[in-house]
């Protein structure tokens, strides 16, 4: 995996709002076919991070590669076919209500493809085969559970066939049956059809069920505080925070004991 | 992973395979549509009765692209001609075997049935039986909720009353004065021309008093509120439920149309009369501000209007108010109560609020007419 070319630099980011720093400094580099994880405690400025990378905070410092390619400073048609790189899966689903499941899949073919209606509606119907949803095609997303409406957004931010898949918290508020169907779902898609995943979480048990590799951030320093796997973190890392988050105590020395324990 | 380079397509005969149809190159987004054109042409003008797939030199594809092969393997792309696929990438075969089955695909092509019209207006019927009824329970639970606040004052959250009485009226009076003030002026200009053609036009002072006291002020107040108000009622209990906080409420023990219904409707009850009679001094006064214009001193506007107004004017205007009132105010807080799941549904509520308030008062107002035409009042 470590071998393979690099998609994403994130390089040098400051993000801020106004005068309020949420994180400072922050650089990793994503690399084609992993899971890559974002993760960090509430409030750490995870979500913030990745609406920078796609594009809709402007940082107040550093830039964003894809391929190369700056999104930051990209304008224009350069930015919308930087857009087109990845696909978002944002953490309410964010289907639109109007419309059903497999319109909510077909309206990026509608609007980018020159593709037959024919056709787009079998692409639609396969992506969401591929997140086990046909049967839910034809129903409204009120109608779905919220871990449905999650695969749904997946779907759709699959439609154009992306290189890179954004998730934003795709575990949150599901149960864990359905969160490890979701945990699956990622790694198949990975695994299967090559696709980079950028997940924001803070889930451990999906941290370790999907991640390559990942980042932490850390709200009190206000910058990025280990990266690594999820594995060697837990065992290595020398922050006792990092060691903490991912032994899940809230007490520091315990997790100083455990971790020592398992190193 | 969508490429610009075009897939190449080549029809060729193969001894005992029948027709052979060589795609190579890139079959993604980008170049599907344009190779579908280019299969469809050279199938169309060779007609084969067999047809094999050579999709070996396929280099690069995505989704959009292994659905014409797809196609072509289920015989949609040639009518009647199933294409076996030979020779695709792995890679590949995994985007392909992602196309669901024939059966579960016409399942979902299959256009919903159509209700016919009688079953469209029974369920037409039933829903507005049902919202009359959800609209009587509503009053009862109000006048449940009145009796309460009577017998425990304290019961009422007296200081929303007030945050009502500024949000739904303080903050009204400048358009309420622009409006009733314009509409006076509009009433007068409109008289002026026929009354003068009789040497009448001192009887304007008649009609503005009438016209504004009676009917426009109670009127378009009314309407002022269930645009500002109203909506806003409906507006603010539809996200709260949303939310969830009425279910918050109802766990709490606590009954949300005494803790957010009692005192919106009674303080759009007791504002809506403040307001009309605000309304009214503001519409009289634009008549007398065009009659003076036209050369008549104010003491004989004055005479005149007193003259033609009666004490019962001001009471069914006034008293239209309190009505007019009390169902805007309620109806907003019943639709908000009603608001469903989904993004449009606080819109949805927001809107029958303002709907139905208007049609009621229009309602309610024709009724008004009758009986004070019966009663000579």
């Amino acid at each position: 995996m470590n071998d393979a070319p690099v998609v994403i630099s994130v390089e040098g980011v400051t993000i801020a709002y106004g005068e309020h720093v949420v994180q400072r400094d922050v650089s990793f580099d994503v690399r084609r076919g992993e899971v890559f994880v974002i993760l960090g405690g509430s409030g750490c400025g995870k979500s913030s991070l990745l609406k920078t990378m796609i594009g809709l905070y402007r940082p107040a410092a550093g830039r964003i590669l894809y391929d190369g390619e700056d999104i930051v400073t990209a304008e224009g048609e350069d930015r919308v076919r930087l857009l087109r790189k990845f696909g978002v899966m944002y953490q309410s689903g964010a289907l639109f209500g109007s419309m059903t499941v497999l319109e909510n899949v077909r309206l990026p073919l509608d609007e980018f493809t020159d593709l037959g209606g024919e056709e787009k509606e079998l692409v639609a119907a396969a992506k969401l085969n591929q997140v086990g949803l046909l049967d839910a095609a034809s129903r409204k997303p009120s109608a779905l559970s919220g871990g449905m409406q999650k695969r749904a957004g997946i779907a759709r931010a699959m439609a154009l066939d992306p290189g890179i898949l954004f998730l934003d918290e795709p575990s949150a508020g599901l149960d864990p049956i359905t969160s490890a169907g979701l945990d699956r779902t990622i790694r198949e898609l990975s695994k299967g059809l090559g696709i980079t995943f950028v997940v924001v979480t803070h889930e451990l048990q999906s941290i370790y069920a999907i991640a390559d590799r990942c980042v932490m951030l850390d709200a009190r320093t206000k910058t990025m505080i280990a990266e690594g796997r999820p594995a060697d973190l837990r065992d290595r890392a020398k922050d006792p925070y990092v060691r903490q988050f991912f032994l899940r105590q809230a007490d520091p020395a315990a997790a100083a004991t455990e971790g020592s324990r398992s190193s | 992973m969508s490429g610009e380079a075009a897939a190449r397509v080549a029809l060729r005969s193969e001894a005992g395979a029948g027709s052979v149809l060589a795609l190579s190159g890139t079959l993604d987004v980008a170049s599907a549509a344009a190779a579908r054109r280019e299969i469809a042409a050279q199938v169309a003008s060779a007609r084969p009765n067999a047809l094999a797939v050579d999709a070996a030199g396929i280099e690069h594809g995505d989704m959009s692209g292994m659905a014409l092969l797809y196609e072509l393997a289920e015989g949609r792309l040639v009518p009647g001609v199933r294409a076996t696929i030979r020779g695709l990438r792995p890679e590949f075969q995994t985007l392909l075997s992602a196309f669901p089955a024939s059966d579960a695909l016409a399942a979902i092509e299959a256009p919903a049935p159509r209700r016919g019209f009688l079953d469209q207006v029974g369920a037409a019927t039933l829903s507005v039986l049902a919202d009359l009824r959800a609209q009587l329970v509503f009053l009862g639970g109000i006048v449940l909720g009145f009796l309460a606040v009577l017998r425990r004052p304290r019961a009422m959250r007296w200081r929303e009353v007030g945050v009502v009485f500024e949000k739904a009226g303080v903050n009204a009076l400048p358009i309420v004065s622009l409006i009733s003030f314009l509409m006076g002026l509009v009433i007068a200009f409109e008289a002026a021309q026929p009354l003068e053609m009789f040497g009448a036009q001192i009887f304007i002072a008649n009609m503005i008093g009438l016209v504004m006291i009676r009917e426009f002020s109670p009127i378009f107040t009314a309407i002022i509120f269930a645009g500002r108000s109203g909506s806003a009622f409906a507006a603010e209990i539809g996200t709260m439920k949303v939310n969830e906080e009425l279910n918050a409420l109802e766990t709490m023990g606590l009954d949300p149309l005494r803790f957010l219904v009692i005192q919106r409707v009674f303080a759009g009850t007791m504002l809506m009369p403040v307001l009309a009679a605000y309304s009214m001094v503001w519409g009289v006064l634009g008549g007398i501000v065009v009659m003076m214009a036209m050369g008549f001193p104010f003491a004989q506007i004055w005479t005149q209007l007193v003259g033609a107004l009666g004490v019962w004017d001001v009471i069914v205007g006034i008293s239209k108010s309190f009505v007019f009132g009390a169902i805007i105010a309620g109806l907003g807080c019943l639709r908000g109560m009603q608001t469903q799941e989904g993004p449009n549904a606080v819109g949805d509520s927001t809107t029958r609020a303002v709907v139905a308030g208007i049609l009621m008062i229009i309602l309610v107002d024709a009724v008004y007419s009758i009986l004070t035409y019966v009663l000579h009042v």
